[in-house]
């Protein structure tokens, strides 16, 4: 008789120990749930100095303000900015807090039904531009930095191409510009749906039925294989506070106002309006040229939402000398909360602002090619040579011969009042 | 009568018609004073009471119907128009039959489609490859309600209340139609899951046959996740799903707007203000606040009111 090919008799007793991992595991995994759990979101203490409609403004400021200059964050209209503080340890704030960086963020607060008539154009040049002015006027400071957050990140370039003189640096964090890509799912469906409808039919566009198109991406890991991975770590306590507090972030959307819903995904995904430099609010065409701020652009290699293809367009066609592309290797949201990506992006951010504290607005600063190791002002890990920094090319000698032109061409023409 | 006589339907018919009219006949001609309130006799006083007043009121009005009656079930007793009156029922099996045949027809045909695609089951399903996603189902379900049921919603309604009766037909048409979409919508997802089992059988197969069986059960669930990943991944992106998904959106919300409808219809009569009415309301107060807004900046160089 040969030998079984099936070791059966392996396959019981490996069950059995499973079985007792199981039992044991949900002994230890009551004791945890029914315990005290720290899942509170956005601990780092603020304060709101601005409100306006839904919308109010938080401001965080560090120990000692080392920074000239402060920074506004701008966050998308879709889910919530406590993801840049979702705890210590994993807080973009605090790392900011950390470096001198007075902090400013908007927090979009929850449309209702009333918000649905707001364009594009009131989100950018109404409530973003006053919470600027009042900035300005707080500080009285001529401009300050400015940090957009995928939608978010969009709304502050059409900001920067429309009011270039009150924005000294922008950070574009995995923003979407460029969306004629079939790279990214969602891209693929609002560009061949007719999705924009639901906000209509619905006032604004419900967070949860969101929620339900991003779980769509990827049913297989989102819908099973996260909780399938959660049960088996339940008796860990770090665990499942992480869990529980990304679950409590992720699920927390707010409905999107309906006719920018309509606006961005007809005008942005549809018509690619952005990045060809045709979009307009309000009459006035936002023209990428007009960016001539320093531009520091960073985006996830394994990015599935804003593929690399959406966002890496953006320093070709703005008009800036100063500007960078930063490829990390991670996704969306990793590039926020991943314990790798906190050495590398919010340090990377705050040295970058640092470099560009004390230069004049228009200094015509070239950046030079450097090794990736050179670039960040991290202490260097494992993790820091895995950064992938795409320098603009070449951009010495044509920096050069283009300030020699444009010099030659300023001397002949008349000079034009500023608007 | 003749044991050899076979009785026809309409002697039968008209026979009945005389022996009711004269039971009514006979009912209606019965004398008020010979009935008293309690039906007893001898009570002349009650009787001569019970002339007048509500109960004379209600004698008469019997008396009337009975007459009426009477002379219908005269007329229906003559021969002519008891003929005409039994061609006509008889056409009455024939039109249900006509309606029966309809729907079993259409039941018969999806029956079929039912049956072939148990057919199906035992054939291999190509891994990762979506073009053969049987959809036909869903399309003979689609054409039958369209066919044989939308048709009676889309009747014209009439009368007072004709505009909230097809608001309402039209919810329960746009409803139909929704429910049918997102069956197939529901149905696509379900998809990835039938291709997975399939792979992961054959799969375990070829490890059977290698010898190369894990023990840890772990493994088998990792590859199953991932194979579903992969299966998902191509359908996501293929045009079909697009497709139905897109289809699915446009009946939602041709179904939302048809709920609206038909709920503000509703709420009209509660003192409850619609949607409609609040967007409205909405409308003229973002159009204000954008304009005090642009007349503050005007006056004082500075936006609304706000918290420093």
């Amino acid at each position: 008789m040969s030998e079984p090919k099936i070791a059966v008799d392996l396959i019981l007793k490996k069950l059995t120990e499973n079985t007792e991992q199981a039992k044991s595991r949900a002994q230890k995994a009551s004791e945890v749930l029914l315990g005290p759990l720290e899942t509170d979101l956005s601990t780092t203490p603020f304060e709101v100095v601005y409100e306006e409609d839904r919308m109010r403004v938080k401001y965080y400021k560090p120990e000692k303000v080392t920074h000239k200059y402060p920074l506004l964050i701008v966050y998308a209209l879709i889910n919530r900015e406590t993801m840049l503080d979702l705890q210590p340890g994993r807080s973009v704030i605090q790392t900011f807090l950390d470096n001198g960086i007075e902090v400013y963020m908007i927090d979009w607060g929850y449309p209702t039904r009333k918000d649905q008539f707001l364009t594009i154009d009131d989100h950018v040049n109404m409530y973003m531009d006053n919470v600027i002015d009042f900035i300005l006027e707080k500080h009285g400071l001529p401009h300050l930095n400015l940090m957009g957050i995928c939608m978010g990140g969009a709304f502050s370039v059409m900001y920067s191409a429309l009011h270039p003189e009150k924005i000294k640096n922008l950070v574009t964090t995995v923003t979407p510009t460029n969306f004629d890509t079939d790279t990214g799912l969602l891209h693929i469906w609002m560009r061949n749906t007719h999705a924009y409808d639901m906000g209509s039919a619905y006032g604004n566009m419900p967070g949860d039925l969101m929620n339900l198109g991003f779980l769509l991406l990827n049913p297989a890991r989102l819908i099973i294989d996260k909780y399938v991975g959660f049960f088996e770590h339940i008796d860990n306590k770090d665990f499942v506070e992480n869990f529980v507090r990304m679950e409590k972030w992720i699920f927390d959307s707010p409905d999107v106002p309906g006719t920018t819903f309509r606006q961005f995904i007809t005008e942005c995904y549809q018509k690619n309006l952005l990045i060809q430099n045709k979009l307009e609010l309000d009459g006035k065409r936002v023209d990428l040229k007009k960016i001539t701020m320093p531009l520091l652009n960073i985006y996830g290699k394994f990015d599935h939402l804003v593929p690399p293809e959406a966002c890496e367009h953006l320093t070709q066609k703005v008009g800036s000398k100063d500007k960078e592309d930063i490829c990390l290797d991670t996704g969306h949201i990793g590039i926020y909360v991943s314990s790798k990506c906190q050495r590398l992006f919010a340090p990377k951010i705050a040295g970058w602002l640092r470099e560009r504290e004390d230069t004049p607005k228009k200094a015509t600063r070239t950046r030079k090619k450097k090794t990736p190791a050179a670039e960040t002002a991290a202490p260097k890990t494992a993790a820091t040579r895995s950064v992938k920094a795409k320098t603009t090319k070449a951009e010495g000698a044509e920096t050069k011969a283009k300030i020699k032109k444009d010099t030659a061409a300023a001397r002949s023409k008349p000079k034009r009042a500023k608007k | 009568m003749d044991d050899k006589h076979q009785t026809t339907p309409e002697e039968m018919f008209s026979f009945w018609m005389k022996s009711a009219m004269d039971f009514w006949q006979n009912m209606a001609t019965v004398q008020p004073e010979a009935s008293t309130p309690f039906g007893f006799p001898g009570f002349t006083d009650a009787g001569e009471k019970a002339k007048k007043g509500p109960t004379r009121k209600a004698q008469k009005n019997f008396e009337a119907g009975g007459k009426i009656f009477q002379s219908l079930m005269k007329s229906f007793s003559k021969p002519e128009n008891l003929d005409a009156m039994m061609k006509g029922m008889d056409s009455v099996p024939d039109l249900a039959m006509v309606m029966m045949k309809q729907a079993m027809e259409g039941y018969q045909e999806l029956q079929k489609q039912f049956m072939e695609r148990a057919a199906k089951m035992g054939q291999q399903s190509k891994a990762y490859n979506f073009e053969d996603i049987d959809q036909d189902t869903f399309r003979a379900i689609r054409e039958l309600y369209e066919k044989e049921f939308q048709k009676f919603l889309k009747v014209p309604s009439l009368g007072l209340t004709r505009f909230y009766q097809e608001r309402f037909n039209d919810y329960l048409d746009k409803h139909n139609l929704f429910q049918t979409s997102l069956s197939e919508f529901l149905y696509m997802f379900y998809v990835p899951i039938e291709k997975t089992a399939g792979v992961m059988q054959e799969k375990l197969e070829e490890m059977a046959e290698t010898g190369e069986i894990h023990d840890d059960f772990n493994q088998y669930y990792k590859m199953w996740v991932k194979i579903l990943e992969g299966h998902y991944m191509t359908l996501l992106k293929s045009p079909e799903y697009t497709q139905v998904m897109d289809k699915t959106i446009s009946s939602l919300v041709q179904y939302r707007d048809a709920k609206e409808a038909f709920v503000c219809d509703l709420l009209q009569r509660l003192p409850i203000p619609t949607n409609r009415e609040m967007d409205e309301l909405y409308k003229e107060i973002y159009h204000l606040k954008k304009k005090v807004r642009a007349l503050s900046k005007q006056v004082d160089g500075r936006p609304s009111p706000k918290k420093g």
